[in-house]
């Protein structure tokens, strides 16, 4: 198993501001030097997981302060220059939201040729209050998704005569991509998927897929993407295409660890400071799906727990843990943790690792990343179902999911 | 795709324009009047429908990609649908039909006649969207999509709501409210629920234009109408006392009069016309 450190750089002294995090918030209350120091900081961090034989994984969003990186490619562009060995992940790029599908390209070739073919690159839907910012369309917009995506896989593949492109959301007189990316034929793509019906499509691309704290889900997602891609290939996926993002912390005893994980749920509380008007834009969601949702019971679409309860929205990191979202302890305890969910999600072959998150301080986050480095890492690199055959196929959690 | 689709509103039935399915409701006799309703569907208008009835022969179409009306998957601008109405039009027979259009619907009867100043004896506008009024700095109608669901409905009328939560309407009730909503983010998400354009083409408007405005309008207030006005030959822009953005729900009385009233004054622009050209 390979292993991302992530966060999602937060701008945490705001978050003393009533009301919501994101869209709403004015951006008076950054102060722009500590907002700076906070990102040089994470960066400090990202830099000491390339030491430490972790990769990396950075994100986006906008408008918010619970993420500063407001463009992942601009943030691995100086981590393709100032690290050495990790691989390097943007998940993701959230392409309906961007104006200039070729730009993208452009950008992923560019940062692929300063990290030497480092570069993995995940093209996302993205989530719905993005669109306030982007002030792109909520309708149509995966069609607009898949477009841009169409073009971005011609223009960085391309070895011929230079191209246009003239389609229904889209147009271009003449698409050359300088320079080319070094991995060949392009980076490694990747895609997010919370359902089977999404995981399966990713599969037919030969496309990594990841779910983001999805607990039981993950086992449907991944089910899905390994029988359809076994019905397209021939044959089952490696691993490596399917990965499981998470929180995790680590700690020399139990208790600094479940302290520090109760400044890292902050990122779980903040997540739902979200007025409801921005969780699903006019359009964005197909009309079906939203008659299904106005008619389901509440808690129907949140993670379940082992008891097969759904995870409260104040849930406490024991239920974090319990569903599967947070894995925390001592090194054997994580290990321990993370075994029993590989195994009951049938395996997957990225652990995307959120090793800080909320106010998890610097020193913390160092402290908890250099131990997960040295003491966890080496057992999940040569984890195998085979290592964990008591938690395959007999547990009822998944079925709630 | 979209699941199973509702049945018609009572009384209206399905007509095919142009290879695009949609909802129809025909009422009354007299005078043919094309009906084109705002942000809130059909169903919004059905009391107003009737009271039109009284005076009218009323066609009273659901929007393309509103209610149950088939949404092709070209269509994406107010252009779209005021280019589709002008179809409606010819296909249906209808000699220069009245036209009146609420809020949205509005919006389309203004680009119809536009498009072709003839389509019309007599536009009637209630509260239009679609203008560009003030300066680029400004937000010039209520952003309804940043609004809690239940402040983007109050916000446009000043009857108190008939609130209803969602988990107890019916799934065709849903079915039709989150059409109707995905609708109005399609055709007025960006630029928000106008065209800059539309501005240097009002005068093209050759109808007998009424404009009307409720005094207590929150979504645009009645300088909004004033400005609207301004631009068509010959419009004046009359503002009804106690009534909101939904001009159909608040003052639905005084609306169908005052159309009814409108529609059968002679034509005083067709007569000034012929008297400048002599």
């Amino acid at each position: 198993m390979r292993v991302w450190q992530f966060s999602e750089q937060p701008y945490t002294p705001a978050w003393s501001v009533p009301g919501g995090v994101g869209v709403t918030l004015p951006t008076h209350h950054c102060d722009p030097v500590e907002a700076g120091t906070l990102l040089n900081r994470y960066l400090d961090e990202y830099m000491l997981a390339d030491e430490l034989g972790l990769n990396i994984m950075v994100n986006e969003h906008h408008s918010t302060s619970a993420c500063m990186s407001a463009s992942c490619m601009t943030t691995l562009a100086i981590l393709a220059r100032q690290t050495k060995k990790a691989r390097l992940l943007a998940l993701g790029i959230p392409l309906a939201n961007r104006s200039d599908p070729l730009r993208v390209a452009e950008e992923i070739a560019l940062v692929d040729a300063i990290s030497g073919g480092r570069l993995e690159v995940g093209l996302v839907k993205g989530a719905s209050y993005e669109v306030f910012m982007s002030n792109k369309h909520p309708t149509r917009f995966m069609d607009r998704f898949w477009e841009a995506h169409d073009l971005i896989v011609e223009a960085l593949t391309n070895r011929g005569e230079n191209f246009s492109w003239e389609g229904e959301h889209f147009h271009y007189r003449t698409v050359s991509v300088w320079p080319r990316p070094i991995q060949q034929p392009m980076p490694p793509i990747w895609m997010t998927a919370s359902s089977p019906g999404s995981a399966a499509l990713h599969a037919k691309y030969d496309y990594t897929c990841a779910t983001f704290l999805s607990g039981a889900v993950a086992r449907t997602v991944f089910d899905g993407y390994r029988d359809s891609y076994k019905a397209v290939h021939g044959r089952m996926p490696d691993e490596h295409k399917l990965g499981y993002l998470c929180v995790a912390c680590v700690a020399s005893t139990r208790e600094e660890a479940l302290r520090r994980a109760g400044k890292m749920k902050g990122y779980f509380d903040t997540a739902m400071r979200l007025d409801p008007q921005f969780r699903n834009a006019a359009g964005f969601v197909p009309v079906h799906e939203m008659v299904q949702l106005a008619k389901a019971e509440p808690g129907a679409n949140r993670q379940r727990m082992r008891n097969g309860a759904p995870l409260p929205a104040d849930a406490t990191v024991e239920q974090y843990m319990d569903a599967g979202l947070m894995f925390v302890g001592t090194p054997d305890d994580v290990y321990e943790q993370l075994r029993r969910f590989y195994g009951e999600v049938g395996g997957f072959g990225n652990l995307l690792m959120m090793g800080q998150a909320g106010t998890l301080d610097h020193a913390e986050t160092t402290d908890s990343l250099t131990l997960f480095g040295r003491e966890v890492l080496p057992r999940l690199a040569t984890l195998s179902l085979a290592d964990c055959e008591e938690f395959v196929d007999t547990d009822a959690w998944r079925r709630s999911a | 795709m979209q699941g199973k689709k509702p049945d018609p509103i009572t009384g209206a039935s399905l007509v095919r324009i142009d290879g695009v399915e949609v909802e129809l409701l025909r009422l009354g006799q007299g005078q043919p009047l094309l009906y084109l309703h705002g942000m809130d569907g059909l169903e919004g208008s059905l009391d107003m429908v009737g009271r039109l009835a009284e005076h009218f022969e009323v066609f009273a179409p659901s929007h393309p990609g509103f209610g149950i009306s088939e949404l092709p998957a070209r269509f994406s601008t107010v252009e779209d649908l005021a280019y589709f109405y002008l179809d409606l039009v010819e296909t249906l027979g209808l000699r220069a039909p009245a036209v009146a259009g609420l809020s949205f619907g509005g919006w389309i009867a203004a680009s119809m006649a536009i498009k072709n100043p003839q389509v019309a004896s007599r536009l009637v506008l209630g509260a239009p969207l679609g203008l560009k009024a003030t300066d680029r700095r400004r937000q010039d109608i209520a952003d309804l999509f940043m609004l809690p669901a239940a402040a983007a409905e109050q916000i446009q009328q000043v009857t108190p709501l008939a609130t209803k939560p969602l988990a107890q309407m019916e799934a065709g009730e849903l079915y039709r409210l989150f059409r109707n909503r995905e609708a109005v983010s399609l055709f007025g998400w960006s630029p928000y629920l106008h065209d800059p354009k539309l501005r240097q083409r009002l005068h093209r408007i050759q109808a007998p234009t009424l404009v009307l405005w409720g005094r207590d309008d929150a979504l645009l207030p009645p300088q909004y109408g004033d400005a609207f006005a301004q631009e068509i030959p010959g419009a004046q822009c009359e503002i009804l006392d106690r009534c909101g953005h939904r001009i159909h729900i608040d003052k639905p009385n005084e609306l169908a009069e005052r159309i009814a009233a409108f529609a059968a004054t002679s034509h005083l622009r067709e007569d000034r016309h012929a008297r400048l050209a002599v």
